[in-house]
């Protein structure tokens, strides 16, 4: 038994996004990699919406458009507002290739497997019970009776944070910062998804859903067009108000079936049957929910553990985020190699790279777009206006414009005075 | 196995679930202090645990582990403090195939 | 001593289901898994290692993907594993299966070491005939043993201990054997970190092909398989009522379910039936 190390330059914590990023670039740079996944096949414990976004997944992965398991490039974004059996939908189209629809179990796969060609070892079906800490820095892991010593712990376990909890460094998951999504999974068939979302091959649609979907509870609904399968599903923001009224209308199984079954959605899925069902929770107040540093002796967090996720309502920027945070970590560790040893010092540059990142700048421009984003109906009365502010809003390889920015913007270039939709849009308030 | 063809009823969360895959651990990952529940006063478990773990029995609350999918929703939102919650171990548990 | 446990590869067939519109088996998505029944096998066989040193090694007739289920059993402490797997293997049922698992054993007493003890599990979870244990033993000249839930050395003798419905049998067998684990006999063990690093660090798996076995092509695969499939029927699921009762008393329990038995129509007529063939035994 002595030939098996205990002892490895880095261990990473969760083979999700964001820890398979992480154990790709070390096991690159030439650090020994342990990668610990609780999951027994490669990704069967990664659930999402449906959509990411390519460019920072790009510069980890420059081959991701030729080899990973894309399903469908999005084309077509629909923004939808619910009011009982009301609907009113925007659409936009584009044709660049910002995003796209796939499994997160198959892309989750793809990385681990690539982390696993660069050399990393990959453990699975193994659950990290601990987080060790010595001399009030963290010098391992533990599973069971076994120990694993490293220079560094990468902590990308998800947004259930059950280590960092039992470290003392997070306090427990506070329901105002997380949501609950459920989601189906419906197999309408591939030729039905193109005739059905009117999609060419390979074109995806992104649809996002506002208003009483979700039966007065905050948060909302989405649809994406996979292969051959739709995933479509709700995000129920889990609040004390929420928790404290106690007021539920039935179970939430009940109201993602309202949902399947509304009059206007329900043709999208005719004949469909359920592949999946699933559940998971998801980060709804990002800058709550972060730990208060990034980088701590010994470890640094990635991904949704870091409350690396962008929430805008219309879009969820988690999948890219621990991508991304994932390389950031690995930079850190590669730069304490080499300015004298990955010791505590030198890891704290991993806390700079993440406030100085694209993500953190977005995440604290956005504090307040949800809000916003439920006033959009006033903006269907400019149709165009509209697009520009829509292409404003999902063409952005890292950065969203602030919606709020964009509708200035766009309403400065089609000369419509800030005044004048105010009032319009109060006169449609009070119409309704 | 009854199973949805796009029927006008809403399928029932039992029937929903029979289209995941879980290898049962031997051991349940969540424990739960049903004598807590007896005093709970919104009981938000029944409706919010998405695989419909938690059943209102009378004033009593049954929870059954085989059918978790993970989600940690229990965990948070449980006003007594009566969930003791883990991942399963060895890679056991849900196994999702198209999320 | 050198224990060989066999393991089979099988579709988690819980997660099998039927299409409503075509009534066939929905394939698309079934994970596999180490067949249930083998886990009790696993951890007796690292029991014994636990007590008398020795070596687990672990044995799969199937296709490559196997190796998952080989690396979870190495994961659980398992020494080594070893693929037998060729294409002229498929096809096989019992008869050709055992064959191919004894003439491995052989090998692996020839080329690795003596055996001392193959431990099986009862039965499979996707064929449910619980032959393999028998054949390899008639195979082999082996003795035999089912049912079987703990096993260990007194006095030097092996001794083996089987539950029956009613009364727990001890045999003392010659070595080298065969026994089978009954299906809830023992809890596996979890897989642990150390295991599986030693997995990807030394794997420690050997793959054997026909080249390797040399065994004769009449006798293995398709050709070597006597049994047909005749027939097969689909038996639909029986819907579930989902009462739940919290009784005071053991008797107020008893008195409830027959008192709701008696008010179902099909269970009352059931029950009446048993209840007068017991007074005609009597
Ligand atoms: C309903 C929903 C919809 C979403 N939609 C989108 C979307 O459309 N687009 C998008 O970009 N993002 C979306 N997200 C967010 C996205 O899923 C996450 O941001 C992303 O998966 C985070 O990656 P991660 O690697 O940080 O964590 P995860 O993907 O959660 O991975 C963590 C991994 O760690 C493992 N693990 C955890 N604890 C342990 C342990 N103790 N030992 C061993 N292993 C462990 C887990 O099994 C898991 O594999 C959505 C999320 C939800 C819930
Ligand atoms: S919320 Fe907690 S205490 Fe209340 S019923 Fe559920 S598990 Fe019991
Ligand atoms: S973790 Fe989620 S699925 Fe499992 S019991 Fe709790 S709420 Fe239900």
């Amino acid at each position: 038994m002595s030939s098996i190390p205990t002892r490895f330059d880095v261990v990473v914590v969760g083979a999700g996004p964001a820890g398979s990023a992480a154990a790709y670039l070390l096991a690159k740079k030439g650090f020994s990699v342990l990668l610990v996944e609780r999951g027994k096949g490669l990704g069967d414990k990664n659930m999402f919406g449906g959509k990411v976004y390519a460019q920072p997944i790009r510069e980890v992965w420059p081959e991701l458009d030729k080899e990973a398991p894309i399903h469908r490039w999005v084309t077509k974004e629909r923004i939808s507002m619910v009011d009982g059996e009301k609907v009113l939908t925007v659409e936009y189209r584009t044709e660049k290739k910002v995003s796209f629809v796939t499994y997160l179990t198959q892309l989750t796969q793809w990385m681990i497997k690539k982390a696993e060609g660069a050399g990393a070892l990959l453990a699975s079906e193994v659950t990290v019970e601990e987080i060790l800490m010595r001399d009030n820095r963290v010098v391992g892991i533990r599973s069971g009776p076994d120990v694993i010593e490293a220079d560094a712990v990468i902590d990308a376990e998800g947004v259930n944070r059950l280590l960092l909890e039992r470290l003392g460094l997070v306090k427990k998951l506070d329901p105002d910062t997380v949501g609950l999504g459920v989601k189906e999974v419906l197999k309408v068939g591939e030729g039905n998804i193109e005739s059905r979302f009117g999609l060419d091959k390979k074109e995806g649609l992104a649809w996002a859903i506002v208003g009483d979907i979700t039966k007065g509870i905050p948060g909302g609904g989405f649809i994406y067009t996979n292969k051959d399968t739709v995933s479509m599903g709700l995000v129920l923001h889990l609040s004390k108000k929420l928790l404290d009224e106690g007021s539920f209308e039935g179970h939430v199984s009940s109201l993602i079936e309202g949902f399947r079954l509304h009059p206007y959605f329900k043709p999208y899925w005719k004949d469909a049957i359920i592949s999946e069902y699933g559940g998971h929770l998801t980060i709804t107040d990002a800058i709550k929910f972060a730990p208060s540093r990034f980088a701590y002796p010994g470890l640094l967090i990635a991904g949704d553990a870091a409350g690396l996720l962008l929430s805008l309502g219309y879009t969820f920027r988690g999948v890219d985020y621990a991508v991304y945070s994932g390389k950031l970590a690995a930079d850190a560790v590669e730069y304490a190699r080499n300015n004298g040893g990955v010791n505590y010092e030198n890891l704290q540059v991993y806390d700079d790279y993440i406030r100085k990142s694209f993500m953190y700048e977005e995440i604290m421009r956005h504090r307040g777009a949800i809000t916003l984003m439920n006033s959009f109906e006033l903006m269907s009365k400019y149709p165009k206006l509209l697009t520009k502010v829509m292409e404003k809003m999902f063409e952005a390889e890292y950065k969203h414009e602030v919606i709020y920015n964009s509708l200035l913007q766009a309403l400065k270039e089609e000369g419509i005075s800030p005044f004048n939709l105010i009032s319009q849009a109060f006169m449609m308030v009070k119409g309704i | 196995m009854s199973q949805s063809k796009g029927e006008e009823k809403p399928i029932k969360l039992e029937d929903i679930l029979q289209s995941d895959v879980w290898d049962v651990d031997e051991d349940p990952h969540i424990i739960v202090d049903s004598e807590k529940c007896l005093e709970c006063p919104t009981k938000p478990c029944i409706y919010l645990c998405p695989a419909g773990c938690y059943v209102k029995a009378g004033d009593r609350v049954i929870f059954s582990y085989e059918g978790c999918v993970e989600c940690g929703t229990c965990r948070v939102i449980c006003p007594m403090d009566a969930v003791k919650w883990n991942y399963p171990k060895s890679g056991k548990g849900i196994l999702y195939r198209f999320a | 001593m050198r224990i060989v446990v066999g393991m089979k590869w099988v579709p988690g067939t819980t997660s099998v289901r039927i299409d409503p519109k075509t009534g066939t088996l929905i394939r698309e998505g079934v994970p596999s898994i180490v067949n249930p029944h083998d886990m009790p096998a696993v951890e007796l066989s690292l029991r014994l290692k636990d007590k008398y040193k020795g070596e687990v090694i672990a044995i799969s007739m199937a296709p490559p993907p196997a190796l998952k289920g080989l690396e979870y059993l190495i994961g659980m402490g398992v020494d080594r594993g070893i693929l037998v797997s060729d294409r002229a293997f498929a096809g096989a049922d019992t008869l050709a299966t055992s064959y191919v698992i004894a003439k491995t054993i052989e090998k692996i007493n020839r080329e690795i070491g003596k055996v001392d003890l193959v431990i099986f599990g009862q039965e499979t979870i996707d064929s449910s005939t619980a032959h393999i244990g028998a054949q390899t033993a008639s195979w082999l000249n082996w003795p035999y043993i089912y049912y079987v839930h703990d096993a260990k050395f007194v006095d030097s003798k092996f001794v083996v201990e089987r539950v029956l419905e009613d009364a727990v049998e001890e045999w003392e067998v010659e070595l080298p054997a065969i026994i089978a684990t009954h299906m809830k006999a023992l809890k596996p063990r979890p897989v642990r970190l150390i295991n599986k690093i030693r997995y990807k660090v030394e794997k420690p798996i050997m793959t054997w092909t026909n080249a390797e076995l040399k065994l004769d092509p009449r006798c293995i695969g398709l050709k070597g398989s006597p049994t047909i499939v005749s027939k097969t029927v689909n038996v639909p699921e029986v819907p579930r009522k989902k009462i739940v009762y919290t009784p005071k008393s053991g008797e107020d329990a008893a008195k409830w379910i027959i008192e709701t038995l008696m008010k179902d129509d099909k269970a009352s007529k059931v029950l009446m039936k048993y209840l007068s063939m017991e007074g005609e035994a009597q």
